[in-house]
């Protein structure tokens, strides 16, 4: 009797780490071309169509490489070859009110489309990149950034 | 042999390559609907704020304050952004279905919008469909949650029937709270009885 509650309360365990491991997706990728991939929890994921993006992720596309991704507040970016974009924090619960993106532009050529988070809480939303901090109010651009 | 003359020539080529690739450009971009809003660059040593289409900056570095520069050539940003424009995925697709006062009933013209979602989700290859339930302020609070709800499972499962994936789908409801046309309680507005499907 004992075994079978430990077994219970273990699973039950199992499961809460698996879903806190997974979380909520962010959101997909749209477009892909030559090498690219995630680095996430330690482990290299090579991105096709798609694959769901989390939060902490980061993407990585090779020299023949570039991306696309949509997230789920309708933010969109796209990047060029040898570029690197980390996915710091992402958060989008309109119903409750809470907003947050948090996002490192690393290096290489980048295009950014902002969301809905960009109407709803623009204060939430942090481009930071190796040469200084981004703010948007509701837009399009596009960066190029060499690296430190 | 270097002389003076072949040093300084040498030194030009250098400037003026080196001024040819800025190490770091921001543009800001026209979007898809022609609108333009605004970017700025802070870091420690200054600001810039860019707010017309095709406008620039450029930074020599985490020590070095933002430059505005002229406006950027169509052709040099094209040049410049190339790979990365052409990754930029199809802009997300936004639809309004609404229903007869208190039911769960799509009005006719919502009804034919299933198959332009349908299209629009296999045009993207979608694997991210939201689905938003909202109801009007007829009715308590309580009643309307549970209406948007059964709204926007009757738009789930009509997108199921025409063979959309359930894991691509996810349902919110958001009752009377966040109405397209803001109204006193316990009136009835058709412009808010509605589900959104948005198709990333």
């Amino acid at each position: 009797m004992l075994s079978r509650v430990f077994f219970v309360v273990l699973s039950l365990m199992l499961f809460a780490g698996l879903a806190l491991a997974e979380g909520l997706p962010s959101g997909s990728v749209k477009t892909v071309q030559g090498e690219v991939f995630a680095e996430r929890q330690g482990k290299v994921l090579p991105l096709v169509k798609g694959v769901r993006i989390f939060a902490e992720d980061l993407l990585v596309t090779g020299p023949d490489g570039s991306l696309g991704i949509v997230l789920r507040d309708n933010t969109i970016f796209s990047m060029g070859p040898n570029s690197r974009l980390s996915l710091d924090e992402f958060v989008f619960a309109p119903v409750e009110g809470d907003f947050s993106l948090l996002v490192s532009m690393i290096k290489g050529t980048f295009v950014y489309i902002s969301g809905i988070i960009a109407k709803l809480s623009p204060e939430s939303i942090h481009l930071e990149t190796p040469v200084g901090v981004v703010a948007v109010r509701g837009t399009r651009f596009a960066a190029k950034i060499s690296g430190k | 042999m270097l002389n003076k003359k072949s040093i300084l020539s040498l030194l030009m080529v250098l400037f003026l390559i080196s001024c040819a690739c800025p190490k770091n450009i921001f543009v800001l971009l026209p979007e898809s609907d022609g609108t333009v809003g605004a970017i700025q660059l802070t870091n420690e040593k200054g600001s810039v704020l860019l707010d017309k289409a095709g406008e620039g900056l450029t930074v020599a570095g985490p020590d070095s304050p933002p430059q505005l520069v002229k406006v950027m050539s169509q052709a040099e940003i094209e040049r410049t952004f190339k790979a990365a424009l052409k990754a930029e995925p199809l802009p997300p697709e936004s639809f309004l279905l609404y229903f007869e006062t208190g039911s769960i009933i799509l009005t006719a013209s919502s009804r034919d919008l299933i198959g332009q979602i349908m299209v629009s989700i296999k045009t993207r290859e979608s694997v991210d469909i939201s689905i938003f339930g909202h109801s009007d302020r007829a009715g308590s609070k309580r009643y309307n949650l549970k209406l948007s709800t059964a709204r926007a499972q009757k738009v789930y499962d009509l997108l199921v029937a025409q063979g959309v994936n359930t894991e691509f789908l996810q349902v919110t409801s958001h009752g009377e709270g966040n109405p397209l046309v803001v109204t006193a309680d316990n009136v009835a507005e058709a412009k808010n009885r509605r589900v959104e499907v948005v198709v990333r």
